[in-house]
């Protein structure tokens, strides 16, 4: 079912917290809503499912207009990011719920909680506590309590931020897979720019209570909108330099720096004030364009090697590099940089 | 000893002298005045050996002989020393005491009669009846009304008194004889075989009862929760309100709500509007006694079950409540699936909480109906107060009222340990019941 915000807003008090925000959910799909705490994803979440009156716009789901309709009425599953499972029931009791409130017959009840726990692989622990499982199990429960009235709409609020590390890997593809298998259309709250990008069809940024830009994570990688974005997606984050268009180069001549500009961007004015990002995979050994610096510290990754090259006004270029290269902790070297990817913000960061 | 374990004891040291003043040495005061007879006529301290009427009708008949009764309850004559000593202080005739010793010393006679007639023989005899009948008076000796402050000179004048007693028929009359408080189980014994002691278990019954479910625990939940669901301002003034008979002095609360139901009181005041004769409502009937009596309690107790329902309530996370909204439970079935479940440590605390205070207070009915109207809303614990320390009749029964006041603690005593017991206190002080 299609999810539409229409001129969205919300208010606590005299805090507007999001602001006319429109966005649409195409049926099946599953969106994130990517941002730093605050930004006014988890509102937009719980307004969505009715937890939270709108204070203004509308809220669609498919072509019914739920915005003034109460959580009871709207049939959506929510996984909360404290899981907020009834310590007081057992886990098949937990998942049942939904049902138990529409005073269903009990052998119904089981025989669906049995189907759903099966699809989210917990049957044997049905007779369990909450407080008896372990992080992930429990994450797994809330998945199919969410899930048991097979809702049209599932969100999930920071559904991978109290799991360890190992874990969050398992739980993006499960939920993913979950998502998938039962068509619903879903979207994901996180400020982990990973999990958004790897579990979700289009990925809307937030920023202090609007969305800076709503696009496949691939396409918001490559071309994002302004430095926010730029600096928000990618790990290690994105190097910001800024310098000034001179004769289709970028010049910064405080940090040492003259590069080409892409060749789309060739003809940008001389003089204008311009910024770049090097994200840390655009250092080329094979390109000619080079930037200058000292090696002033090494992350090891394994695979490759993180070097931080500090240019000499200080300012820092974060590179990728395999971990047979050879540069040592203040070595003072040059490297190529491919500028054909380097990204290029006018003055007020959006990308030119 | 270290210097902790001092110091701990140093720490301790008052409240250990309060527990023992204000709690212990009342405790075991009261066991031991319920095994004794203690009551004003008794006193507190000794008393004296005395036959009265009073004693006479006392004695069990199973156990003393009618014919010791009779003679104990009679005078006797008897020649003796003290009576020929007393007729020579009075200056009577020599030889008319030398013929009577001689003749009759020693000697009992039943009745004054019989005496004078003796006396009335003897050659040396006065002239005068009268001063034979007052000589006779002075042979007089009778055991009633006479004060003996040791048990030996008791027992001395009651061998005198009745030459054939028996040794257990001394042992009785002895007891019975004696003004003083002693030592005896016939307390229990009298409380399990009087009949007001039924009604009094009733009354206690149905007051801890109904006032427990109706307003410490039933109108306290439906407080906690409805405020739960209030705007915080709201709430805060709801409750701020409910806990106002709580603060206020008992005295003036009690006698607020006497001016409301007096004859001439706010109640009577409106409907005498309509019309309307005035009456006592607080006192009319039994079952406006019992109103008033429950609602008086209860408006206090509700307070801090109240507080207790609501932390608990504010102590469930938010989410959950979040979820079970989303998941499509109602209002109440929020109340019955959330909030109930995770009450019911706070629910049972409470309950056995105020079960106890409510066993043992008896202020409010003291201050408002008095256990009347009769004593029908009399309660065990004031029972005991009025028994002991405080009735109309003026005898109060130190003793008894100790025994029932004992059984109380002993009530007291096992239903805490029991409810500690049912509880697994430790639950209730280890870590919170509700994880986020």
């Amino acid at each position: 079912m299609q999810i539409t915000l229409d001129k969205f807003t919300k208010r606590f008090g005299d805090v507007t917290v999001v602001e006319d925000m429109d966005l649409t959910v195409g049926k099946g799909e599953m969106v994130a809503l990517l941002g730093e705490s605050g930004c006014g994803k988890s509102t937009t979440l719980f307004a969505v499912c009715g937890i939270y009156r709108v204070d203004g716009g509308r809220i669609l789901f498919g072509d019914r207009d739920v915005t003034r309709l109460s959580s009871q009425e709207r049939n959506v599953g929510v996984v909360f990011q404290s899981f907020a499972l009834y310590p007081h029931m057992t886990v098949a009791q937990n998942i049942g719920f939904p049902l138990r409130v529409q005073k269903k017959p009990q052998a119904e009840i089981d025989a669906k909680v049995r189907e759903i726990a099966a699809l989210v692989r917990i049957e044997n622990l049905l007779d369990r506590r909450p407080g008896q499982l372990s992080g992930g199990q429990q994450q797994r429960v809330a998945l199919a309590r969410a899930l048991i009235r097979r809702p049209a709409i599932l969100l999930l609020d920071e559904p991978l931020a109290n799991l360890d590390a190992k874990l969050r890997l398992d739980m993006r593809a499960e939920i993913r897979r979950l998502q998938q298998e039962t068509g619903t259309t879903a979207i994901l709250v996180t400020h982990d720019q990973v999990e958004a990008m790897s579990m979700c069809d289009r990925v809307a940024i937030m920023d202090r209570g609007k969305i800076v830009q709503f696009a496949p994570p691939r396409a918001m990688y490559d071309k994002p909108a302004n430095t926010f974005v730029a600096g928000f997606l990618g790990s290690p984050p994105i190097s910001f330099l800024d310098g000034r268009a001179e004769n289709g180069r970028f010049v910064a001549e405080a940090s040492g720096v003259d590069l080409p500009l892409p060749s789309h961007l060739a003809s940008l004015e001389s003089g204008r004030p311009i910024g770049i990002g090097i994200r840390s995979e655009f250092l080329d050994p094979s390109s000619t364009a080079t930037v200058s610096g000292k090696i002033s510290f090494i992350e090891a990754q394994g695979r490759e090697d993180l070097y931080y090259l500090q240019l000499p006004d200080g300012k820092v270029v974060r590179g990728i590099q395999d971990a047979a290269h050879s540069a040592q902790l203040g070595d003072a070297v040059s490297w190529g940089v491919n500028t054909e990817a380097m990204l290029v913000f006018d003055a007020d960061g959006n990308t030119l | 000893m270290t210097q902790q374990t001092k110091l701990g004891l140093g720490f301790m040291g008052p409240a250990i002298v309060i527990v023992v003043l204000l709690f212990l040495a009342p405790v075991l005061l009261t066991g031991f005045f319920s095994f004794t007879n203690m009551s004003t006529a008794t006193g507190i301290s000794g008393g004296t050996y005395r036959i009265t009427e009073s004693v006479l009708n006392r004695l069990p008949a199973d156990q003393v002989r009618p014919d010791v009764i009779v003679s104990l309850s009679e005078s006797q004559f008897v020649v003796d020393e003290a009576g020929l000593e007393a007729m020579r202080a009075e200056g009577l005739d020599p030889a008319f005491i030398e013929e009577l010793a001689e003749r009759h010393g020693a000697e009992v006679f039943t009745s004054g009669d019989d005496l004078e007639d003796a006396m009335k023989d003897l050659d040396n005899r006065p002239r005068s009846i009268r001063v034979i009948k007052g000589a006779v008076d002075m042979f007089e000796r009778s055991l009633r009304d006479r004060d003996f402050a040791e048990e030996a000179a008791f027992t001395a004048a009651l061998d005198d008194a009745v030459v054939d007693l028996t040794d257990n028929e001394r042992v009785v009359i002895v007891q019975a004889a004696y003004s003083g408080w002693t030592m005896t189980t016939s307390n229990f014994s009298r409380l399990w075989s009087t009949p007001q002691t039924g009604q009094v278990i009733i009354n206690t019954l149905f007051y801890v009862g109904m006032t427990l479910l109706l307003f410490n625990v039933g109108f306290a939940l439906v407080l906690a929760i409805t405020t739960t669901f209030l705007p915080a301002g709201q709430s805060a003034f709801f409750r701020a309100i409910w806990f106002l008979p709580r603060i206020s002095p008992s005295v003036l609360y009690v006698l607020l709500w006497k001016w409301l139901a007096w004859d001439t009181g706010f109640i009577n005041a409106v409907l005498g509007q309509f019309g309307m004769a005035g009456r006592n409502w607080m006192l009319d009937t039994t079952a406006n006694a019992w109103v008033f009596v429950i609602l008086i309690n209860g408006f206090v107790g509700a307070s801090m079950g109240m507080i207790i329902f609501t932390s608990a309530i504010r102590a469930i996370p938010k989410p959950l409540f979040y979820a079970a909204q989303v998941d499509g439970a109602s209002r109440w079935q929020q109340v019955r699936f959330i909030i109930l479940p995770q009450l019911v440590w706070p629910l049972l605390f409470v309950s056995t909480y105020q079960t106890l205070s409510l066993l043992t207070s008896f202020e409010y009915i003291l201050l408002s109906t008095e256990g009347g109207p009769g004593s029908t809303t009399e309660v065990w614990s004031l029972s005991a107060y009025q028994t002991a320390l405080s009735n109309y009749a003026g005898n109060l029964q130190y003793g008894y009222g100790a025994t029932m006041a004992l059984v109380l603690v002993a009530i007291g005593v096992a239903a805490s340990l029991l409810f500690l017991r049912l509880f697994n206190f430790k639950h209730l002080v280890s870590r919170p019941r509700i994880e986020q």
